[in-house]
């Protein structure tokens, strides 16, 4: 078994590629990078640390039966793994059957700083930065359209239970999703074209070097 | 598609996964067939994408790293004793590998028995009574024992690829399978073999595979190339469209 530092010098598709063609150490390198966005995504959704741990498992359980049917044309990896997070931590949430009239997260705490030892330190800085641009879009939004899109995006509720748990009309609740989306949307915008365009300049890089 | 059919105002909600199943039924319909609101639809999921990095920072235990891999190394099949007899060892190691080959070949052999495999050996495309197709592959070097099978469903729209005798390439190559048609190459997989030279992959097109005339497989950088640029391994004939 290659050590697990040979790894780190794959891009996440790549590992991805390498995942199909079941090689752990690749699995274990995304594991490294992820694990602590697909956990913290689990955790705020289901609010039990056991509960989210199990999610995390099945999240990287299904990378690796699943990894054939990854699409890079649809969706980056860390979006790919987090659309599968959150879809089965919401399922956990509905099967509970008991839906709590609050927040799973209490957005107005500071964030815990972890003293922990990093897996992926540069990926860690990297998730840190993303943390801060979201918190910062989130923070700009006002209070009631903050709390709906919370609701709907870590509960998975719809709009109309979304005014039923805080009793409101629907047609209100339908107006501060749409204007907390609209500013979210813009707000993201510009640093996803930058985004975007450096992901493109890296792989145009990656594909000469391999030449 | 008129403006008043679109559907730009619940498309944020519809992002989010918030509509009712009726909205979100009409939305998808009219997303089929509108540009405009798919546009809009795909910048909206692309903020909700960002909304994960908003979770609080968490960190899962430092064991659960070892109970992953310790459920991957439980989800692994068993290692085998070699078979002797080839062909049951081509189906035995290709079954497990690959789930969709596996259920087209139960299906073509269920539907086709001895049919198939008799018209297999004289490199002719079989298909079955349910019109699923199994294309044969040729190697480009005689001196090659490289040999495999395109596997298309009746109505074109799904494919397989199984190749034997390809043996495994290094780290920084693969096979890429192209899917020709008036001379235009279209990847159709990127794909690894494994130490027994054995490979399967899901073959993914932008159009039917009815469409395509013939098949190629080469050798690329990992990854794979946007056009062919390594030596041709594999070839075959599809359809005369």
């Amino acid at each position: 078994m290659k050590s697990h530092t040979d790894y780190a010098k794959y891009d996440d598709e790549e590992l991805i590629g390498l995942i199909t063609q079941l090689r752990e150490e690749a699995l274990a390198q995304l594991y490294d990078r992820y694990s602590r966005l697909v956990f913290s995504l689990a955790f705020a959704i289901v609010s039990d640390r056991a509960t989210a741990e199990e999610i995390t498992l099945d999240v990287f359980m299904r990378v690796w039966q699943k990894a054939a049917s990854y699409r890079s044309d649809q969706a980056k990896v860390s979006t790919w793994l987090t659309h599968i997070a959150r879809h089965h931590a919401i399922d956990v949430l509905r099967r509970r059957a008991v839906r709590l009239d609050q927040f799973a997260v209490n957005w107005d705490d500071p964030l815990p700083n972890h003293e922990s030892p990093e897996l992926d330190p540069q990926g860690f800085a990297e998730l840190s930065q993303q943390r801060e641009r979201v918190q910062a879009a989130l923070a700009q939004l006002p209070a009631d359209q903050r709390q709906a899109l919370v609701l709907a995006y870590f509960n998975g509720y719809t709009q109309r239970e979304i005014a039923d748990v805080l009793k409101q009309p629907l047609g209100t609740i339908k107006t501060r999703l749409r204007l907390a989306m609209q500013k979210l949307r813009d707000f993201l915008h510009d640093e996803q074209d930058a985004e975007k365009k450096s992901v493109k300049a890296q792989s145009a890089y990656n594909i000469k070097e391999e030449e | 598609m008129s403006k008043e059919t679109h559907v730009l105002d619940l498309l944020p909600a519809y992002a989010l996964g918030s509509l009712d199943s009726d909205e979100a039924r009409r939305v998808e319909e009219h997303l089929s067939s509108c540009l405009v609101c798919r546009n809009e639809s795909n910048a909206f999921q692309t903020a909700v994408d960002q909304l994960s990095f908003a979770a609080p920072d968490a960190v899962p235990s430092s064991d659960l790293r070892d109970r992953l891999m310790q459920r991957v190394q439980a989800s692994r099949p068993q290692p085998r004793a070699p078979v002797q007899v080839p062909a049951r060892s081509w189906l035995e190691r290709l079954l497990p590998v690959w789930s969709l080959a596996s259920l087209l070949l139960v299906v073509v052999l269920a539907g086709s028995n001895l049919f198939l495999w008799q018209r297999f050996n004289d490199l002719e495309v079989a298909t079955s009574p349910g019109g699923m197709r199994a294309v044969p592959l040729i190697a480009q070097d005689p001196t090659s024992r490289a040999t495999g099978y395109v596997l298309i469903s009746a109505d074109g729209d799904s494919g397989a690829l199984v190749v034997d005798g390809l043996p495994p390439l290094g780290e920084n190559q693969q096979y890429q399978l192209w899917l020709i048609r008036d001379g235009q190459r279209t990847s159709g997989a990127v794909f690894s073999t494994d130490e027994r030279s054995y490979g399967g992959t899901r073959i993914r097109a932008p159009r039917s595979l009815t469409d395509y005339s013939s098949v190629g497989i080469t050798i690329e950088p990992t990854g794979g190339s946007p056009q062919p640029t390594g030596p041709r391994v594999l070839g075959g004939a599809l359809f005369n469209p």
